[in-house]
């Protein structure tokens, strides 16, 4: 376990949020015993980490996969159809939104604005924007991601 | 300070609010979340009541309202009734078998209409009032977990917690019963925890479990004699009996 990220934080009850973004963004999800770490490290009850670790929702109890690919559903892409291509990336990959595939390579989420609103509707893998979605488009995006794992 | 509640003036200080204040004098102001002993949580919004101040009105939340001198309140006028009706409605939809809810909505005449059933049947009206007590008088073994649709009380991950001493004060705040405690055969189970349990020496009734006697023993580090609550009321009474006894 490396400890490190949380042990360079002051002891202080505030900074839990800031230490479990710390171990999310190293692990791609906070797994139990640096979540017991915390609250002995900050003295702070583990019902208090555990609460707030499952307030946010960039946080996440399960490893997510190696693609996380976010929907937007904010009003504009809602008007222009984002739930269709939710719909389609759900029938493609076989999970629901929340879920991770078996094969550990793609997590789906919905998220509200992501603040691309001319770009409706749009959807984001690990920080890349794709913008004017249709499902055709989906669809090739998902191969092309599949394909250059399956190369590696 | 005083204030006048329903036409009796009353007294009270700085500090307190509405709810105090109506309690000491038999006041009564519906409510579900507000404990006395605890802070109001303003979570149920069931004491609403009307406060006068000067020309102004308006609608407060009795447990979190902190009174000022002279004001007026009134504890029911046909505003307040729709408000609180709308709001016993909507626990009814989320508890629809709880017989405390029932029995509040049959108080009020609430009755849920057809198309909103039955969406999810849970006792629980998050409230708040264990994970307070936990807080206070337990370990903080429990919390709010999650959040919207999908908000609950748990342990974390939904596991026996470490922290948990079975004393059972979550269960005994929670004002619809939501909290299962299972009492068999002296195992105390809560919160998927089984806890054994102790037998007062006087009386041999099982009382508490091993884990809260030894948290209280630490904290006041002082070792109890292993009697109930009714057992020690008694010795206390019969005490008093004695001393007056050699008085008179
Ligand atoms: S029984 Fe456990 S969860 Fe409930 S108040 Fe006591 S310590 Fe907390
Ligand atoms: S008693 Fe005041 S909000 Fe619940």
């Amino acid at each position: 376990m490396s400890l490190e990220i949380i042990n360079s934080y002051p002891k202080e009850k505030r900074y839990t949020l800031a230490i479990l973004q710390d171990i999310q963004r190293e692990h791609g999800y906070i797994p139990k015993e640096y979540m017991e770490y915390t609250s002995e490290y900050l003295n702070l009850p583990l019902s208090d980490v555990y609460s707030i670790a499952t307030f946010y929702k960039s946080l996440s109890l399960k490893p997510k996969g190696k693609y996380v690919i976010k929907v937007c559903n904010g009003t504009a892409c809602h008007i222009r159809d984002s739930i269709s291509i939710l719909k389609e990336l759900q029938d493609i990959l076989g999970i629901e939104s929340g879920e991770t595939t078996e094969d550990g390579l793609f997590s789906l989420e919905i998220v509200n604005c992501i603040g691309a609103c001319a770009l409706a509707p749009v959807m984001l893998i690990n920080n890349k924007y794709y913008g004017a979605m249709t499902k055709e488009k989906v669809k090739t995006v998902i191969e092309d991601l599949q394909g250059v794992s399956a190369n590696v | 300070m005083l204030i006048n509640i329903d036409g009796k003036m009353c007294k009270g200080h700085a500090g307190e609010t509405l709810m105090e204040v109506a309690n000491r004098n038999n006041i009564d102001i519906p409510s579900l979340c507000y404990k006395k002993g605890f802070e109001g949580l303003g979570r149920c919004r069931l004491c609403l009541v009307e406060v006068k101040e000067g020309k102004r009105k308006k609608i407060v939340s009795a447990c979190v309202y902190p009174i000022k001198d002279g004001i007026e309140v009134i504890t029911s006028t046909d505003e307040i009734i729709k408000m609180r009706k709308d709001i016993i409605l909507l626990l009814l939809l989320r508890s629809p078998e709880n017989d405390y809810i029932k029995e509040l909505a049959e108080e009020y005449g609430v009755k849920s209409p057809k198309k909103y059933k039955d969406q999810k049947n849970d006792d629980c009206i998050l409230c708040g009032l264990c994970v307070e007590a936990c807080e206070k008088l337990g370990t903080n073994a429990i919390s709010f977990v999650y959040r919207g649709i999908t908000k609950k009380v748990s342990t974390p991950f939904d596991d026996p917690s470490k922290d948990c001493i079975g004393c059972g004060s979550c269960a005994e705040v929670c004002p619809t019963n939501a909290i299962k405690l299972r009492e068999i055969n002296g195992t105390r189970t809560i919160w998927n925890r089984s806890f054994d349990l102790i037998q007062c020496t006087v009386c041999g009734n099982y009382y508490t479990t091993a884990e809260s006697l030894k948290y209280v023993e630490e904290k006041l580090d002082y070792e109890e004699d292993h009697i109930c609550e009714r057992c020690k009321r008694k010795a206390m009474g019969s005490k008093f009996k004695e001393s007056f006894q050699n008085i008179y």
